[in-house]
């Protein structure tokens, strides 16, 4: 049985992705936003009961920038390429049946992916390592994902890093999808530092745990921080249909860019995104980091 | 690094043991002595003997297959034999016996088999009348009607003209209790068979103990005997007579001391925690260095994430508590600890290391630049000065003095090249300061680390256990004179 952690249900939060980090571009002592270089691209999520809601454009969304209202400039809906980054827990408790389901999961998403998307590997024991750099080859991640095996404790946080790290590496829309089986043992990074390390990329994490009796507080908090979504599940032998699903979900996500207008260039900026005249769940980043 | 202290296979065990106390009585118990518990004792005297320290030989395994009952009994009729050992007659057939942090227990030998003991007592004691036995000397009345010959077989006879001859070089009666106690910490701690999982809703018996083993930073709960092991074995020094001392007094005995420490390495470096173990060191050497380093290294561990969840995770029987606090108040714990050590051994840099680390850990960043530059230039070793630099790296970053950062981080990268989490701290460190390029290739990097030792390349997987490297050393050096001794 899965149970699924809802984190934003029926609370309007914001999901960003920077698309600009132009910093340098404010003149100093300033810290406005030019509105000729700067735009801001926001991840949302819309649902109705449960469905994603279809068909918005850029006049149905509402979105308050550090509670300034702005003007949203272009909506987005399966257009933009996907960068996909399995972050996969190698460690010694993945093996057997967990780990064939694990690498079943990984296949069965490669294979859904769009000829325009990209997939990537990042797989974690203690040590992180590089399964595949970003590519559109299947075979390649197919590849990779037969021949990762699990050994050694676990680096999950370090993994998390990695792997935002590599979704930011190129343009496209970046989804980091995060499984392990336990608790972090042995990364050297902080779970804090990580999260705001994600407040500031621009992908959005979707995590996968099995289900213990301590709660996975980093995998919340990183899939709160980037509004995607926290699945604990008691076995793992439907991860393919939950990475499937996870997919799915992301490609309804809308990308909503706005030239940021009236708001300090640098900071934290609090985002709040609603959809106009109707009742509705969104789900996006609660906010994003401009400047250094 | 031996081999011992790598991480095996990502499934680290860990025993914390707690022991609920025996509640103390007022009417003395009869003890319900059987052959069999008189066979005990004479077989571990034995095993005392024969075992060779450092091996799980057959005198070991023995011992070790012995249930926590029999062991509390075999508790209870040592101290009756080293006090009939030391006082013949004037002692027993009841005895009081020591029970912390209960009150003492009062039992009474029935007379049919207490006889035996009192010849077990006269062999452990050396007072056997013929073979090594000098001309002359005075028996013990006690000892005095022993007939050798029909009460002892051939290895207690050895094992007496064994005692005696220590006692001729001037260790007093303690070779029993000296043996007893390596014999006793082998079987503890030598790598054993696997415990029992414990059902969620078992409840220990009084004096059980209960381990934790850790996988993946969940705790599972199993059976286990270390603790009932270890505990006899500080009971057995307990009762040690220094060679300069006419009496009891353990804490002026150099072995016992050097038992504690090294014990509490080689513990420390098999990832077995026992809070009372190095409680009780405190209590016998108080102003020791090495045990108060050791003591703050065990509360840091407590304060990981991974025991921290392990513990919260566990389902504890009624009645057990593994005594560990938040991990605020370990570090807490533990800092105190490390700055005890230091007001005696000023010139202590690995506890300052260690100090470092866990002030920065406890959000006293600039504090932990001071004493980790000190620990810096104080270092000879590179793996603890890999260590240094990392952990500076991190307090200057948390101060904001990045420029510092970069360069304890890349100075810890030199140290160590096949080190992943100085590299990881330089991406992080970028990434940060908004240059996601240099992130991004200081991340490269990390994949292209080549992999010489898969549990080992960074000396951070490591950490919990470095401060007990020098284990085996320790323990060659406490086994020595005993080996040198052994039939």
């Amino acid at each position: 049985m899965i149970r699924r952690f809802c984190l934003h249900a029926c609370v309007v939060s914001t999901s960003l992705a920077l698309a600009v980090c132009t910093a340098a571009a404010a003149p100093s002592g300033s810290s406005q936003f030019t509105s000729k270089v700067d735009a801001v691209r926001v991840d949302v999520l819309a649902a109705d009961n449960g469905r994603p809601i279809l068909g918005l454009g850029p006049g149905d969304f509402e979105i308050l920038d550090n509670g300034i209202p702005q003007q949203v400039e272009l909506v987005s809906f399966d257009q933009i390429p996907l960068n996909v980054i399995l972050a996969l827990d190698m460690s010694a408790s993945v093996s057997g049946d967990r780990l064939e389901s694990l690498r079943n999961a990984g296949r069965g998403l490669v294979d859904g992916l769009a000829k325009s998307d990209q997939a990537g590997l990042i797989t974690f024991s203690q040590r992180v390592r590089l399964g595949s750099a970003l590519t559109g080859d299947a075979s390649q991640m197919r590849y990779a994902l037969d021949h990762a095996t699990g050994t050694g404790s676990t680096s999950l946080i370090d993994g998390v890093y990695a792997a935002l790290a590599l979704g930011d590496s190129d343009a496209g829309r970046a989804l980091v999808i995060v499984f392990s089986d336990g608790l972090d043992t042995s990364s050297w990074l902080t779970a804090q530092s990580v999260v705001e390390a994600a407040k500031r990329s621009d992908a959005v994490v979707y995590g996968v745990t099995v289900q213990s009796r301590e709660k996975p507080e980093f995998m919340r908090d990183l899939t709160n921080a980037t509004a995607g979504r926290l699945y604990e599940v008691e076995k793992t032998a439907n991860l393919r249909s939950i990475f499937l699903g996870i997919l799915e979900e992301f490609r309804h996500r809308y990308v909503v860019s706005y030239a940021p207008r009236g708001v300090t260039a640098d900071g934290w900026h609090t985002l709040q995104v609603r959809l106009k005249g109707r009742k509705a769940t969104v789900k996006a980043r609660p906010g994003y980091f401009a400047g250094n | 690094m031996s081999a011992s202290s790598k991480l095996l296979g990502g499934l680290v065990t860990v025993s914390i043991l707690a022991s609920p106390a025996v509640a103390g009585q007022i009417e003395p118990r009869l003890v319900p002595l059987t052959d069999a518990r008189t066979a005990r004792l004479e077989q571990w005297l034995k095993a005392v003997f024969h075992h060779r320290p450092g091996e799980a030989d057959a005198a070991a395994n023995m011992v070790a297959s012995w249930s926590s009952p029999d062991m509390r009994a075999l508790d209870h009729d040592e101290f009756a034999l080293v006090q009939l050992m030391r006082h013949g007659d004037s002692v027993g057939p009841q005895f009081e016996f020591p029970n912390p942090p209960g009150k003492p227990i009062l039992e009474r030998y029935p007379p049919d088999r207490y006889r035996r003991i009192e010849v077990l007592a006269c062999a452990a004691g050396g007072y056997v009348p013929g073979g090594a036995w000098r001309a002359g000397e005075k028996l013990p009345l006690l000892c005095e009607h022993v007939e050798a010959a029909v009460a002892l077989d051939t290895e207690l006879k050895q094992l007496a003209a064994a005692v005696y001859a220590g006692r001729m070089k001037g260790d007093h009666d303690d070779y029993i209790l000296r043996r007893g106690a390596l014999l006793q910490a082998d079987v503890a701690l030598l790598p054993s068979r696997p415990g029992t999982p414990l059902p969620v809703t078992a409840a220990p018996s009084l004096g059980a103990a209960v381990s934790l083993s850790i996988s993946d930073g969940e705790g599972v709960m199993h059976n286990a005997t270390a603790a009932i092991h270890l505990a006899f074995a500080r009971s057995l020094l307990d009762q040690i007579v220094p060679p300069t001392e006419d009496g009891v007094d353990p804490k002026r005995d150099a072995m016992v001391r050097q038992w504690y420490v090294t014990t509490a390495a080689w513990m420390q470096q098999t990832q077995q925690y026992m809070t009372n173990h190095l409680a009780k060191a405190r209590v016998m050497f108080p102003n020791d260095p090495h045990i108060l380093f050791l003591s703050g290294c065990e509360r840091e561990t407590y304060a990981t994430p991974a025991m921290q969840s392990a513990v919260r995770s566990a389902s504890l029987p009624t009645g057990v508590d593994f005594e560990v606090g938040s991990d605020q108040s370990e570090l807490r714990a533990a800092e105190g600890f490390f700055r005890d050590a230091l007001v005696v051994k000023k010139d202590f840099p690995e506890t300052r290391l260690h100090l470092g680390h866990v002030l920065l850990l406890r959000g006293r960043a600039a504090d932990a630049v001071i004493e980790l530059q000190q620990a810096t230039t104080m270092f000879t070793d590179d793996q603890q000065l890999y260590y240094a630099e990392l952990f500076a790296g991190a307090a200057f970053e948390a101060t904001g003095q990045f420029d510092q950062a970069r360069m304890a981080y890349a100075r810890a990268a030199e140290l160590v090249p096949a080190a992943q989490s100085p590299r990881l701290a330089l991406s992080a460190l970028d990434r940060k300061r908004g240059d996601r390029a240099a992130a991004l290739s200081a991340l490269r990097d990390v994949f292209a680390l080549p992999v010489v030792d898969p549990s080992g390349d960074d000396p951070w997987w490591l950490y919990a256990m470095t401060q007990a490297r020098n284990a085996d050393a320790l323990l060659a050096d406490l086994r020595r004179p005993f080996l040198e001794q052994t039939p």
